[in-house]
């Protein structure tokens, strides 16, 4: 038994030999273009650390969660859903129709507006997830398609029939406000009741606590149920979950759609509660992002949690260089993807060496 | 009349970014190495034209310096995916969030801004009004069918991606050849790079172009000649945009969709007869190793 618990910390540290060796990396750059790199980790570290640093990093987190828990319960699976970005764009938008104009009590109105985001994610990842199944075509190349399809989409309808545009105030092609019954309330007073006061000024909001509890959710699911153990079983060997019975084809379609619908999610924290309205500014790319914060969490539902906190105390180290080192921010950008590529191939690296040395453990006995 | 010559050689324009990248897909994936960086690899290729061009003063310094900009980014991914043996989408993956902070880093340190570079100093070169890139590619393309068919060296790495067991046991230096295959990927999206014709780099200019390149790939069923026929598929119904862009019943919206609202549609009709490489995507372990 002892033994099991070696090959676990192994598995687990190999995440932060990827951290580690991208953080030594961070500090050659900032040597070679003339900057004290003691410095720039300080400055990372004083920037992201402080209350309200951690607050932002927190509140930043959220879209992070949804799409990388998206990403990851479709890796699972065997799929490789690259379409959260599609999925964010059209889910958020299905959700604020239903916020705008749908005139409901809240208690009712909320829920409603989460199902529908979920049903507008599912949706989009409908297309690809019938090509896959009944074509077998690639699901990353659908995907990709569907997302710029789905940013063509979201911007016709913005400009064009859900338009709020309301003149003289402002160009930005947007909806309507979001009715306030439809819209997520901050969470600021939970932190209060254990001591921990974050300043009013950072959006941390109930999406943060819905997407929490939906990786505990997808972590029983995935790992306490048989369709997650079916799910996990095709995602390993496809052949192997056929022979023994499993309808593959069904249970990766399901669980793309699932996957979509977590992608619908995206948008909660900066549509219903930022904003308060659709615009077709809402942040791009956090789809993208997801991908990321999946292979860094190794696809569990609570390896992403650590995962979005680390991108989103990324960005916010990026701020932190350059406002006290004479570094821009780009080379956090830079990093990040050095790092992402790091930690991938030190996983790989990790899990290769368990894997030799339990075989060895099992020829010695 | 004119109006036709003009569409088509728009189409051809706007066709040779994606089958470039589709020729480079073909040699990577005949090698058995799927490779979906190469949109990433065609933005950092792109902003390396505008850097070779702005600090070497002419268009073959932006090609060289391009060219040596998809040569390492294909490097970086046939290392992780050939010698670690990573995933390779999720190393391809990788290489795109990677070529997005180096592209930034890079645009900021050499002209200031982060999502956009300067213009190049010079003309894009033309010949009878045509991209000169364009004619290069109908050339290159009958190159590579003849390199991949009646060559040693095409037979070689088409052994690797269909079969690298016995490959290996026929002497055939299966990494190399699957280093070779990677490389080749890099340069091809280096010239459909130059092709997009950067003036100024702009963040996110390949618009997707690298995947519809791997669909123009399935699309012609991994053949040389036909993936470049199934860009010209993608790339005229891109070009169309040039002619309805102005026309009040149809959305723009949905002119910017057309191409891959084609591409999907086209993949959902006809890829039941595509066969890729048996051992396309299959990391190789080596001659009797687990």
């Amino acid at each position: 038994m002892k033994g099991e618990l070696k090959y676990k910390l192994l598995i687990i540290s190999g995440p932060f030999i990827g951290f580690g060796i991208s953080l030594l990396l961070l500090g050659f750059i900032a040597f070679l273009m003339k900057e004290n790199p003691i410095n720039v980790y300080k400055a990372m570290a004083k920037f992201s650390f402080s209350k309200a640093g951690i607050a932002y990093i927190l509140a930043d987190s959220t879209p992070l969660i949804f799409s990388g828990l998206a990403v990851a319960v479709a890796f699972q699976a065997g799929v490789f859903n690259i379409g959260v970005e599609g999925q964010y764009f059209i889910g958020a938008l299905v959700g604020a129709v239903i916020g705008i104009y749908l005139k409901l009590p809240a208690i009712i109105h909320l829920p409603l507006v989460i199902l529908f985001c979920m049903i507008g994610g599912a949706l989009w990842a409908l297309f690809p997830a019938l090509l896959k199944v009944i074509k077998g075509v690639h699901e990353v190349i659908s995907t990709i398609m569907m997302n710029m399809v789905g940013y063509t989409v979201a911007l016709f309808l913005v400009n064009g029939p859900l338009s709020g545009l309301q003149k003289g105030i402002s160009l930005e092609p947007r909806t309507k406000e979001i009715l306030p019954t439809a819209v997520l309330k901050p969470i600021h007073g939970l932190f209060s009741a254990v001591g921990i006061d974050f300043p009013k000024y950072v959006a941390l909001d109930f999406s943060f606590i819905i997407a929490i509890g939906l990786c505990v959710v997808m972590w029983f699911f995935l790992y306490q149920t048989r369709y997650g153990f079916n799910l996990r079983a095709v995602g390993i060997n496809p052949d192997a979950a056929e022979y023994s019975g499993i309808k593959t084809k069904r249970v990766v379609f399901w669980s793309f759609l699932l996957s979509g619908a977590i992608g619908g999610l995206v948008g909660l924290h900066e549509v219903f509660y930022i904003r308060k309205y659709y615009t077709f500014n809402i942040a791009h790319g956090v789809g993208f992002d997801g991908i990321a914060v999946a292979l860094i969490g190794s696809n569990n539902p609570f390896g992403v949690i650590p995962a979005a906190f680390l991108l989103s105390g990324l960005k916010r180290a990026g701020y932190g260089l350059q406002l006290f080192t004479s570094l821009p921010n780009s080379v956090i950008t830079a990093i990040t993807g050095a790092m992402i590529l790091l930690i991938v191939i030190s996983n790989t690296v990790v899990l290769r060496i368990v894997r030799k040395m339990r075989k060895k453990e099992v020829g010695g006995v | 009349m004119n109006l036709v010559v003009f569409f088509i050689i728009k189409g051809l324009e706007v066709s040779a970014p994606i089958a470039f990248a589709a020729l480079g897909a073909v040699f990577t994936e005949r090698a058995g190495v799927v490779n979906i960086g190469l949109e990433g690899i065609m933005t950092t290729s792109a902003l390396f034209f505008v850097w070779g061009s702005v600090f070497g003063g002419n268009f073959v310094m932006g090609l060289i310096a391009a060219s040596i900009a998809g040569l390492l980014m294909a490097l970086v991914h046939a290392v992780a995916s050939i010698t670690f043996r990573v995933n390779q989408i999720i190393s391809g993956i990788a290489i795109n969030i990677l070529a997005v902070g180096i592209t930034r880093l890079v645009s900021y340190l050499s002209f200031g801004q982060e999502t956009q570079s300067k213009t190049i100093p010079f003309d894009f070169p033309h010949v009878f009004g045509i991209n000169i890139m364009v004619l290069i590619l109908i050339p290159l393309t009958v190159i590579s069918w003849f390199v991949l068919y009646k060559t040693v060296f095409g037979l070689r790495l088409r052994s690797v991606g269909e079969n690298p067991e016995a490959a290996d046991s026929l002497g055939i230096p299966v990494f190399k050849m699957k280093y070779i295959g990677v490389l080749l990927s890099g340069i091809f999206a280096a010239l459909g790079a130059v092709a997009l014709v950067p003036n100024p780099w702009v963040e996110g200019m390949t618009a997707g172009r690298g995947f519809i390149a791997l669909a123009a790939m399935i699309l012609g069923n991994w053949d040389p000649v036909k993936a470049v026929l199934a860009s010209m598929l993608f790339g005229f119904a891109d070009a169309l945009r040039f002619f309805f862009g102005d026309v009040e019943l149809i959305p723009k919206e949905f002119i910017t969709a057309f191409p891959y609202i084609v591409a999907l549609f086209v993949l959902s009709g006809f890829v039941g007869k595509a066969t890729p490489p048996a051992a396309d995507g299959i990391p190789y372990e080596g001659p009797g190793e687990d």
